[in-house]
């Protein structure tokens, strides 16, 4: 933790946002980037860390919608119940999904998740006994406290701070340093002694759990989910973020999510290009700043406050040498 | 700018203050409309008839001296974004009133977080279960419903040209496979069970097998649910290339001027029969009902004399909903959501351009039942069509 | 039946098409480009564009589309391999085609709408021909001819040989003075022309619509990971297994499950022979 005081004060600015915040409608967004970014927080270790490119997490984020809406909503179990539900159910599909296919090479990988997301898309319409096929279902609330905008809102945040928190242990410590030593060379990971598969693995059925709550949590602000929701798109949007935020980093992903979801609420003629500004950042960062965004940030402050770089020059010490050689010979 | 624009100014002001204009504040109307992405097509043609609408009524004073102010908003046809611009309307612009959105997955999502927000939603979208009079209060449908259309082309089928062999064909996509569903149960509660049905992918390149199937099972009318017009052109052709001269009644996508250029031979487009409406209906003599006609005349003085090319009903839709706000806020005497949505419930035939609207307490469905009438598909003519023998 | 197995074939074909994109890409990049897909949509748009809206004559529109696709390949070349390969990330090329593509769809959805829009007869033929159709033939035959020409390219010419040199080993080609990076722009632009050529020839098929390149380039994979990466000849297996199976799956089960059948397709073929039908198991990590 390299900077106490600002880590404190935008924990304060985002536990105290129901207080400041201009109205419901941006209450509303915050609920929606910290639910997108429950699910982010989990693919970012996928991708950003042990580099496996998912673009078919909106099928997981679906898993998760669905599984709390029929749990809570159609069976009427107890909705944390219900929302612990969702997360053991996507973490089980990310086990059956990454089980075969993160044995696959890169682009093999992102083609089976693509097609794991239109499957999934596809079930929902068809079993319409259990979905509500093309009409969709009702989603019920939290109870009290937590069913008011602000309670749902500091609920996700809970949520998002625990994710946060695990992903932040996971990258720092062991276990994140394997993953990005899988991601940058394979062949030295397996040398020095890293399960690739098994640390892949566990990256993906967490991401899935993440994916799970997120879809539920995304579920409740939603208050209505169809198929049309879980569109394809939305898992390019996730997949975006990380990229523009910046790989192997957390900072820089959540301000990816931040800024992509804003954007185009804020401009109506970004709304309106769609995929195509999409597209159009992702290109640029790939050729012009293949860090992310998060990197350019990183720069920019070492610039405005450079690090002190601390030498510890160890001084000759004459003296000292001969006593020791003197003790030696005695 | 010179002295005397501003002194010109300045009494126009003053002006406006004195006989009330600037004395209220504007009635604020949300426009959630997906005006880009799939399905835009609809949206485009009602936009301009709610456009139409706002300024016609501020050119006239406005209601009861307020100006009308459309706040639009494009959702581009995704729920989630819908819910986004829905909260904005509801919470930070504030407006009075909200109509849309457009499409039916998106109104599902929209609609509860309206009725929290408290404010009078007219709703454009056919799915039935989208208004409840307890659960939404505040909704009040101008559109006909799905089960309208439906019911029309399964009486058309059953009970106009006598056929009780029925193929029902929907898409895979959430409003095909609920609209063939609901098809299917009508046709089964009027005592006939369909002999073939199938869901089908919209973008499917062939419909060879399903057409030859129907016809295996001996279908004497195929009913297409889907609002997907390359499927739709793609039935019609695969029945026009086998030869196979079997009735088509369904949605009303089926007559969508696009569908022209999609079938391979204009007399494939023959034989089909859509469901449409009174208002966009040309009766013996070619004439459309007046109210339409003045429409359209309005509309030529706006935008040239030339051909309607788009589908008219939605222009006339899209003017409704404004007429009707402005007929509830009248009535209401306000923008106060109890007092608007009393001043719905107590609506009874209010004449519009699309229909004749009534609702009540139990009622949210104001488009009655005898205004839907069946439609020659290839009858495109001028944004109308003719009705179906 | 046998106009289920036909209507499958024909877009199997279509599939094969793009799976024979993928590996010329591939022979020189070793680049499984996302933009696969999309150079055949943009021939069937393109096309469409040329007759319906320009009114060109049907040779004219042909060739129009091969060169949009080309001039699309030249671009996916330029824009998302040359400076990614140059860095030689692995992954970085996945999120460059990725974007390119996107960007393709999105503006052709604006400029072109999002609605299928019609594609004329090419040859002069009676609507009522049934099987014989060429909307199902053109296709085909096209897939044939792609495989064909490009086996003789590769046997016969010497710029072929080179292309097969670099697929080999790309150091050991620069080492011999084969120009590379000419070489790999020659292949994308190959490439988009070919997916143009077979965009067109189906066009008849799929209509000109904006959402279709995605739609290949995942059964133009699958169809390539089945049949083997780099063998043309398992492309064109691949591809006519896969369309018709999902064809005859969607005859007796229906619409619903249609990407799950192609999907458990690739899985099954996968766990059994990853390398695919005809494909060759070439592992060197190190």
């Amino acid at each position: 933790m390299k900077h106490p005081l600002a880590f404190a004060a935008a924990a304060a600015a985002l536990a105290t946002l129901p207080f400041w915040a201009g109205d419901q409608y941006q209450l509303h967004l915050a609920a929606l980037i910290g639910a997108y970014w429950i699910l982010i927080a989990g693919l970012n270790l996928v991708v950003g860390f042990s580099g496996q490119l998912s673009v078919g997490h909106v099928g997981l984020l679906a898993i998760g919608a669905y599984g709390f809406a029929i749990v809570a909503g159609t069976h009427g179990v107890d909705p944390w119940i219900a929302l612990a539900a969702s997360g053991a159910l996507g973490a089980l599909c990310g086990f059956l999904l990454g089980l075969p296919s993160l044995r696959l090479p890169g682009f093999y990988f992102a083609m089976a998740t693509l097609a794991f997301a239109l499957i999934v898309t596809e079930l929902v319409l068809a079993l319409d006994g259990l979905t509500g096929g093309g009409l969709g279902l009702s989603v019920p609330t939290f109870p009290e406290p937590f069913d008011t905008p602000a309670g749902n809102y500091w609920l996700i945040l809970a949520v998002a701070s625990l994710v946060t928190l695990l992903t932040w242990n996971v990258a720092r410590l062991m276990w994140g340093r394997g993953l990005i030593c899988v991601r940058d060379s394979v062949v030295t990971a397996q040398a020095v002694g890293i399960p690739v598969l098994h640390a892949k693995l566990a990256a993906f059925v967490f991401s899935g759990l993440t994916a799970g709550l997120g879809g539920a949590l995304f579920a409740v602000i939603q208050s209505y989910i169809t198929p049309d929701t879980f569109l394809f798109e939305l898992g390019m949007f996730f997949f975006v973020c990380i990229i523009i935020g910046g790989r192997g980093s957390i900072l820089g992903p959540f301000l990816g999510t931040v800024v992509l979801t804003a954007l185009p609420e804020l401009s109506a003629p970004l709304a309106k290009l769609g995929n195509f500004f999409y597209g159009l950042l992702l290109l640029l960062v790939v050729l012009l700043l293949p860090e992310g965004i998060g990197r350019l940030f990183q720069i920019a402050m070492e610039r405005l406050r450079p690090r002190r770089i601390e030498s510890m020059p160890i001084a000759p010490h004459p003296q000292r040498l001969t006593d020791a050689i003197k003790a030696g010979q005695r | 700018m010179s002295l005397r624009r501003v002194l010109l100014g300045t009494a126009a002001v003053a002006l406006a203050w004195a006989t009330g204009v600037f004395a209220q504040e504007p009635i604020r109307i949300g426009w959630l409309s997906s005006l880009t992405g799939p399905l835009s097509s609809a949206a485009i043609a009602e936009n301009q008839g709610v456009q139409f609408a706002v300024e016609e009524i501020n050119r006239t004073g406005g209601v009861n001296g307020r100006k009308l102010e459309l706040v639009t908003r494009d959702t581009a046809g995704d729920p989630t974004k819908a819910v986004n611009l829905a909260k904005q309307l509801a919470f930070t612009e504030k407006v009075h009133v909200v109509i849309g959105p457009v499409n039916s997955g998106e109104s599902l999502a929209t609609v509860p977080i309206l009725a929290r927000a408290g404010i009078p939603n007219l709703i454009i979208g056919s799915v039935d279960e989208l208004v409840d009079p307890k659960k939404y209060p505040n909704a009040f449908r101008a559109i006909n419903t799905n089960r309208q259309w439906i019911e029309a082309a399964n009486h058309y089928a059953l009970d106009v040209i006598k056929r009780r062999k029925i193929a029902v064909i929907g898409d895979t996509s959430g409003y095909g496979t609920s609209s063939a569903k609901t098809a299917a149960e009508l046709l089964e509660k009027a005592g006939v069970k369909p002999v073939y049905s199938v869901l089908v992918d919209p973008n499917k390149t062939d419909l060879t097998d399903e057409v030859n199937k129907a016809r295996a099972a001996g279908a004497d009318v195929v009913m297409p649910w889907s609002a997907a017009t390359g499927l739709l052109a793609r039935l019609l052709n695969t029945r026009g290339d086998m030869d196979w001269n079997v009735p088509i009644v369904g949605h009303p996508a089926l007559m969508a001027p696009a569908i022209r250029e999609l079938v391979n031979k204009p007399e494939y487009w023959g034989n089909a029969v859509a469901a449409g409406y009174v208002s966009t209906t040309y009766d013996d003599k070619g004439r459309l009902p007046a109210a339409t006609q003045a429409l359209i005349d309005k509309l030529h003085g706006k935008m040239g004399k030339g051909e309607i090319d788009y589908m008219l009903w939605w222009v006339a839709l899209g003017y409704d909903t404004v007429k009707i706000v402005e007929h509830a806020v009248k009535q209401a005497g306000g923008t106060d959501p109890k007092a608007i949505r009393r001043a719905l419930e107590n609506t009874r035939a209010l004449p519009g351009v699309y229909a004749t609207y009534s609702w009540s307490a139990q009622q949210r469905n104001g488009f009655p039942d005898h205004q839907i009438v069946m439609n020659q598909a290839n009858s495109f003519k001028d944004g109308a069509y003719r009705a179906a023998k | 039946m046998l106009s289920a197995l036909i209507a499958g074939l024909a877009t199997g074909a279509l599939y094969a098409a793009a799976a024979l994109v993928y590996n010329v890409m591939f022979s020189t990049s070793k680049v499984l480009s996302v933009t696969a897909g999309h150079t055949a949509m943009l021939g069937g748009v393109f096309g469409a564009w040329f007759m319906q809206v320009l009114g060109l004559p049907v040779p004219l529109a042909l060739i129009g589309s091969v060169v949009v696709g080309g001039a699309f390949g030249l671009l996916t070349d330029i824009v998302a391999i040359r400076r990614v390969l140059a860095r030689s990330d692995e992954h970085l090329w996945l999120l460059s085609t990725l974007a390119l593509a996107t960007m393709v769809q999105q503006a052709i959805a604006l400029w072109w709408g999002t609605e299928p829009r019609p594609f004329p007869r090419v040859i002069p033929q009676d609507f009522g021909a049934g099987l014989l159709d060429q909307k199902y033939w053109l296709p085909v035959i096209v897939a044939i001819g792609l495989a064909i020409g490009l086996e003789v390219f590769y046997r016969r010419t010497l710029y072929g040989k080179l292309f097969v040199a670099m697929s080999e080993d790309i150091f050991a080609a620069r080492a011999r003075g084969i120009p590379t990076d000419r070489i790999r722009m020659l292949s994308y632009v190959m490439a988009g022309a070919m997916g143009g050529l077979a965009g067109f020839a189906a066009g008849q098929l799929t209509f000109a619509y904006f959402a279709l390149g995605l739609t290949l380039t995942l059964n133009g994979f699958i169809a390539l990971a089945v049949g083997g990466l780099g063998s043309n000849v398992g492309a064109l297996v691949g591809g006519a297994a896969l369309g018709i199976l999902s064809s005859i799956a969607t005859y007796y089960v229906g619409g619903e499950f249609q990407q799950t059948i192609s999907v458990g397709l690739l899985m099954v073929v996968l766990l059994l022979k990853p390398e695919g039908l005809f494909g060759t198991r070439n592992v060197r990590p190190v």
